[in-house]
């Protein structure tokens, strides 16, 4: 459903929003997954799959303007920057989705997939709970 | 036509709280009863443990009901623009469509109102534009249904702390919840500025109590069922009594579509959609309404005859009226030492020394501690609004403050007006084509003053409890009515500003009663289950001594 380069971004993208640090990251804690199977026909975020992939082009584009880099490879500081101008519209390229929105929609979904129970198909092994002191034991 | 199969003594729509006791004490009255539910009989692992759908965070679905698909409403914001809106979504005031109703998942808080909250109107006067009033029926008329609500159902808690109310005749069953680490915190602090606490009385077994476990205190309460059956709703304790008798049949997955009528205007049963769709008509002596406070009105509205054209019990275009529920003021406070010890439900202590007698303001409402909050939900709801929404920053303050983050909360007496208001749409209609509730208006702006009054004492409370940092939103004006809706069909002894006598019954008609949430004059500043309980136990009561 979305291409390679895509799914690329959008692992970039979910590491700034959850960095990997003494715990695991957004992507490696399954917030991806979460969000891949939610996207995907039957899911509850189906009907935003083809603005998750808009929003994610646009936000390669927007990498390419500012640094002829593709979002994957910038280095932290410089896609954190670049996600807060995303955030606060303030953007140079052109954009078929409103790039706030785009931005919150994705910070949400993400903190859905990572801070959710793990039967979202995110959140794998209970991490974020285990890192926070969440513990189901009823 | 009828067969003579599906005539019953009473039918009940509706087996939440009100109409599963109402199912219970009529059956074992000796009545014979149908009690017909539009949802199903859910079982601990239907329910589940979803963190995105539930009935406490409905992101993108719930686990109590009804079908997301085929049973929209409209809400109709305050400059008058309707949208249509599924069950799951913000501005619906869903609470549940299954067996046990809102009771199945609920967080049992078990309140008493108090004596004052049934006078309202000549306590404090009524202010302009407001339909408060007082209630037909007293605290003292109303007092041994509460014992029976908390012995029948089944109530933890401790009589001697409640000294804010007339002293009970009898304890409750069990003993309260043990004590967790926020709620000494919160004793604590509110016995250093001279607060006096209670613990939080719940429908839940504290003890094995009626044959079932107690308490596991798991971190999965509210919105969710219990993993050991010891939380207390209908579908465990007056439902199964009623079948148990022999005398009760319970449908399901059937959808009341109206109340019948004879030519004469009189009530002769109900017609539904059974699980098939097949419509079917059932006759009984008495029809009790217990569709909840959205549903009931709607049910009404939408059962026009030719003796009352507006809907059965609208002659005086009351029906649907002085919808309430609770705003719910808080502060969240950041605390130096831990206030998670994982011990659920989480909720066991409360003040109520100012649900009456605050200067300036009408009514007040009680304060609790929070249940246990869900990872998800404390990302999406308790975040301090300075804290980056993404980041480096917010993923190590989820991991340092988790367990040093509670909130101070509590429902807050609604001041009703008669704009805030359920009637059907014109257009919209359901999967079975019946028209569809609509939503309009907002609470009296009194009721704002009364929350931001609360929402000070919340802070206060917070902050004398040792938190280095506080935060929360002030209230607004908005509708309230949500999972604590009620007020719809209000009782009276006058038809003209009322729905339903003191009995529950629907003034014109000698065999139409009501018992659920809709009937409050006023919503007290509690949670309402027990009083819905227990005035469905006074109703029934009622209707079985009158043939
Ligand atoms: C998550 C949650 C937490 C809560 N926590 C508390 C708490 O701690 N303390 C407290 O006091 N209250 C709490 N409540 C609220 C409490 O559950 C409600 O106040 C109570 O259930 C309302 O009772 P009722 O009889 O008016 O309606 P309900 O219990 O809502 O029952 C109405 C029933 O009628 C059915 N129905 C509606 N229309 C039709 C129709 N046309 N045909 C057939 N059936 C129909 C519905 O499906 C439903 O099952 C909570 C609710 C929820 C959801």
């Amino acid at each position: 459903m979305l291409t390679a380069q895509q799914t690329e971004v959008l692992q970039a993208a979910i590491n700034r929003i959850i960095p990997p640090d003494e715990s695991p990251g957004g992507w490696d804690a399954g917030a991806g997954d979460y969000l891949l199977r939610q996207l995907d026909r039957g899911g509850d975020l189906s009907h935003f799959a083809e603005f998750y992939a808009k929003g994610l082009d646009a936000l390669n584009d927007e990498a390419r303007t500012e640094s002829w880099a593709a979002f994957a490879t910038m280095d932290d500081a410089a896609q954190d920057a670049l996600l807060a101008r995303v955030e606060a519209d303030e953007v140079t390229a052109k954009w078929p989705v409103e790039p706030s929105v785009f931005f919150r929609r994705l910070v949400e979904h993400t903190m859905e997939g990572f801070y959710g129970d793990p039967g979202n198909g995110g959140n794998r092994d209970a991490v974020s709970w285990q890192m926070i002191g969440f513990e189901v034991r009823g | 036509m009828a067969s003579q199969a599906n005539r019953y003594d009473v039918i009940i729509v509706g087996a939440g709280a009100g109409g599963g006791v109402a199912a219970g004490v009529l059956a074992e009255a000796g009545k014979r009863v149908l009690l017909i539910e539009r949802g199903r009989s859910l079982s601990f692992e239907e329910i589940g443990r979803d963190h995105l759908r539930n009935q406490r965070l409905s992101q993108h679905g719930h686990n109590a009901g009804p079908d997301i698909v085929g049973n929209p409403r409209v809400s109709v914001d305050g400059r008058g623009r309707a949208r249509t809106i599924r069950p799951h979504e913000g501005g619906y005031h869903n609470n549940a469509a299954c067996v046990g109703g809102g009771t199945r998942v609920y967080g049992a808080q078990a309140w008493r109102f108090m004596p004052q909250d049934f006078r309202m109107a000549s306590t404090y006067g009524v202010p302009q534009g407001s339909s408060l009033a007082d209630w037909p029926i007293s605290y003292e008329d109303l007092e041994p249904y509460y014992e029976r609500a908390e012995w029948e159902v089944g109530v933890a808690g401790d009589r001697a702390a409640m000294t804010h109310l007339p002293s009970y005749r009898r304890d409750y069953p069990m003993p309260s919840i043990p004590v967790n680490q926020q709620g000494r915190v919160y004793r604590r602090g509110a016995s250093a500025i001279g607060w006096h606490t209670l613990p939080v009385p719940l429908l839940i077994n504290t003890t094995e109590y009626n044959g079932r476990a107690a308490c596991h205190q798991c971190q999965h309460c509210v919105g969710f069922a219990c993993p050991t059956d010891a939380k207390n709703g209908t579908q465990n304790t007056l439902i199964p009594r009623a079948v148990a008798t022999g005398r009760c049949e319970s449908v399901t997955e059937a959808m009341v579509e109206r109340i019948e009528t004879d030519g004469a205007g009189r009530v002769v049963g109900v017609a539904y959609f059974d699980r098939e769709g097949t419509r079917t008509e059932a006759r009984a002596e008495v029809v009790v309404l217990s569709a909840g406070a959205t549903e009931t009105a709607r049910l009404l509205l939408n059962s026009a005859t030719a003796a009352e054209p507006q809907g059965i019990g609208n002659t005086h275009d009351q029906v649907g009226r002085n919808l309430q529920g609770h705003y719910y003021p808080g502060v969240v406070g950041l605390f130096s030492e831990p206030m998670f010890d994982g011990l659920g439900p989480g909720v066991t202590t409360a003040t109520c020394r100012f649900n009456h007698g605050n200067d300036g303001v009408i009514g007040g409402g009680m304060l609790a501690d929070e249940f246990i909050v869900l990872p998800i939900i404390f990302q999406k709801r308790m975040l301090p609004p300075d804290l980056p929404k993404w980041g480096a920053a917010n993923k190590a303050f989820m991991r340092d403050s988790y367990r040093y983050i509670s909130d101070i909360k509590g429902p807050v007496q609604d001041i009703p007006s008669p704009e805030a208001r359920v009637t059907v749409d014109p257009q919209v209609r359901d999967r079975w084509g019946i028209p569809v509730v609509r939503l309009s208006g907002t609470t009296h702006p009194e009721t704002v003053r009364t929350a931001a009054f609360m929402w000070e004492r919340a802070k206060e409370w917070v902050l004398a409890s040792g938190a280095v940092k506080v935060w929360g939103k002030p209230p607004e004006l908005m509708l309230s009515g949500g999972q604590h809706q009620a007020g719809t069909c209000r009782m009276g002894d006058d038809p003209r500003t009322s729905v339903v006598d003191a009995h529950g019954r629907v003034h014109g008609h000698n065999n139409l009663y009501i018992a659920d949430a809709s009937v409050h004059v006023t919503n007290g500043g509690f949670n309402p289950v027990l009083t819905i309980l227990a005035l469905s136990f006074r109703t029934a009561e009622h209707i079985a001594q009158s043939w």
